[in-house]
């Protein structure tokens, strides 16, 4: 409920802001395509006293040239927005195969990542069936049989998401290697156009120019800077020089760590490019964050698990009567020496099933109080203040959280891009009493949804509050 | 007053946040100030019930479904007032730069021209 509140409230802070802090995202723009606007057209600025004067003359005008300015501004804007959505898409596909991964097998008996909350199940309920006859071996047999079911689950699944993983690395290769065609055919655009129209709308070649901005901006996230004599220089959003006019500057790739990264003039910019939009972004955030996310959830598990199960078993004695030493532990699982890499890694080392310690120390080998006490583990908080079977789930639900919260931005994004292009069609080749009505329509819209949003909002919070004290009653 | 107990239990609220972000979308103006005065008649409706327990867990239940479309809503609206200012600032250079282009050629006498006589729209 609290959550609920907040979010509305969050929402319901944005409408109600004010419109000029807003607007920010929307002015920047504006105001970035503006003093390119004059440097291309000083006599535009010479005119601007007439204009501030508050004279207006609005009979008999054409529409004479006026219409390539405007369409750079637009189209930065559509620009900067398909950036966003072209990340979040590509970010939201990754995220569903993430999401298949762990989604509960239908009944088959193939081992599946989805498995993995009833593999854990099964196991510590292992130990309990164990409890009524420890020296039974096929009771023995079933608890390493369900330790190499849930240690295979998890190895499997942590290599599906490195494989994952490098598949994301290889798709980011491939636009980098588009990004550096684009920005050197950019470049070169820049020099024909500054040589044969510095003062002038460039026609064809600035048309070309603008094809293959969009086209990078579906690849990257970019920032366009226009500069003296039509030029224009483009850096990414996080302001490393991709274009300067007539020079281009190569992004190329290495491995760190294992890792894919990405190089400018030497300099690894990975991290400014995963947050950074286009496609780009998206295959490196999904990578470097949710799947890397995922991964260290799984491994802190796999760890924990481990871990705990094995120093149980260690301090118990086998069904021969033997106890664990430092030179021969009586481990079930590949005993983990670090968090990382532990799922992968998981896996039954355990060959014996006599070998399972179900007596404490100091008993005879038909006790069962270390049975007991491992199938105990399943409901201690032996992995971040959390039961093995809890961490799973809530990992599973967080995921399927991020999944959703990329879903509702992509669509927001999405339906941004779509305003802006029917816009743009409404602008592009009209007169301007039809320019006026696109204008209209985008306003009424604005305006009758800001009503709904603010009625439904009330609405909502009625209702929530009368469930409360339904609830409270 | 038992239909419409039952007409408040299937507000979907989930579907008018839904519907009027897909309107607002593609900028169906017509189709929102439909949506917006059936908010309103639903708003009225609602502070004038008083609803029995069950109807009012229907309710609270219908807004906690609806919270995600709500929050799409909310975005979109965000998207759209980045973009509305845009637009505005857009449609002011052009205004701007057509007015330049008609009084281009008339420049010689500077008066006259600054005043734009003879134009009107004032």
């Amino acid at each position: 409920m609290g959550t609920i509140n907040s979010a509305m409230s969050v929402i319901t802070g944005a409408l109600d802001a004010d419109q000029e802090a807003l607007s920010v995202v929307a002015n920047n723009v504006a105001n970035a395509g503006a003093p390119g606007y004059t440097e291309e057209e000083p006599d535009w600025q010479e005119n601007t006293p007439i204009t501030m004067g508050g004279i207006q003359m609005g009979d008999g005008v054409t529409e004479t040239g006026a219409t390539s300015q405007r369409d750079r501004v637009l189209e930065e804007r559509l620009d900067q927005q398909q950036q966003m959505a072209s990340s979040s898409s590509t970010r939201l596909t990754a995220l569903n195969n993430v999401q298949a991964l762990f989604t509960p097998d239908s009944g088959s008996s193939g081992a599946t990542a989805g498995d993995i909350g009833s593999d854990i199940t099964n196991f510590f309920d292992s130990f309990s069936s164990l409890e009524s006859d420890p020296t039974d071996n096929a009771l023995r047999e079933q608890v390493l049989s369900a330790a190499s079911t849930l240690a295979g689950d998890i190895s499997d699944a942590a290599n599906s998401l490195n494989a994952q993983s490098t598949a994301l690395s290889q798709d980011a290769t491939g636009i980098a290697t588009q990004v550096n065609s684009l920005t050197s055919a950019i470049a070169q655009l820049n020099l024909e156009i500054q040589s044969t129209s510095p003062d002038a709308d460039a026609g064809t070649l600035e048309d070309q120019r603008q094809q293959d901005l969009s086209q990078l901006s579906q690849l990257i996230g970019i920032n366009q800077v226009t500069t003296e004599n039509n030029g224009l220089s483009i850096t990414t959003t996080s302001g490393q020089l991709l274009v300067s006019e007539g020079e281009n500057f190569q992004l190329t790739t290495g491995t760190v760590n294992g890792t894919t990264d990405f190089f400018l003039g030497g300099t690894d910019i990975t991290s400014q490019l995963n947050s950074g939009g286009g496609q780009l972004g998206g295959y490196l955030t999904a990578r470097d964050v949710d799947i890397a996310q995922v991964l260290s959830s799984l491994d802190q598990l796999a760890y924990s698990v481990s871990t705990n199960v094995n120093a149980q078993n260690n301090t118990g004695i086998d069904l021969n009567g033997a106890t664990g030493t430092a030179a021969n532990p009586l481990y079930i699982f590949n005993e983990p020496t670090q968090v990382a890499g532990s799922a992968a890694a998981m896996s039954v080392v355990m060959t014996d099933p006599g070998q399972i310690a179900a007596a404490s120390a100091g008993n005879e080998a038909g006790d069962n109080s270390n049975a007991v006490a491992m199938a105990g583990l399943a409901n201690q908080a032996i992995i971040e203040g959390q039961t093995p079977s809890n961490y799973f789930s809530n990992f599973v639900s967080t995921l399927g959280s991020t999944v959703n919260e990329v879903q509702t931005e992509n669509t927001a994004q999405n339906a941004s891009v779509t305003q802006l292009q029917s816009e743009n069609n409404a602008l592009s080749s009209v007169n301007l009493n039809d320019e006026a009505a696109a204008m209209s329509t985008l306003e009424t819209s604005y305006q009758a949804a800001s009503q709904v949003f603010t009625l439904l909002n009330t609405i909502m919070a009625s209702a929530l509050n009368l469930g409360e004290e339904t609830a409270v009653s | 007053m038992q239909g419409r107990v039952a007409g408040y239990r299937n507000l979907k609220l989930k579907s008018l946040a839904a519907e009027a972000s897909q309107a607002l979308a593609q900028l169906d103006a017509e189709r929102l100030e439909e949506l917006a005065l059936s908010c309103e008649a639903l708003h009225r409706k609602l502070a004038l019930t008083n609803a029995d327990r069950e109807t009012r867990r229907a309710m609270a239940e219908q807004a906690r479904d609806a919270a995600a479309d709500m929050a799409i809503l909310g975005r979109v609206l965000e998207a759209t007032r980045a973009n509305l200012g845009v637009m505005n600032r857009l449609r002011e250079m052009r205004m701007e730069r057509l007015e330049y282009t008609v009084r281009a050629p008339n420049a010689a006498p500077e008066s006259s021209a600054m005043n734009g006589d003879g134009d009107g729209n004032h």
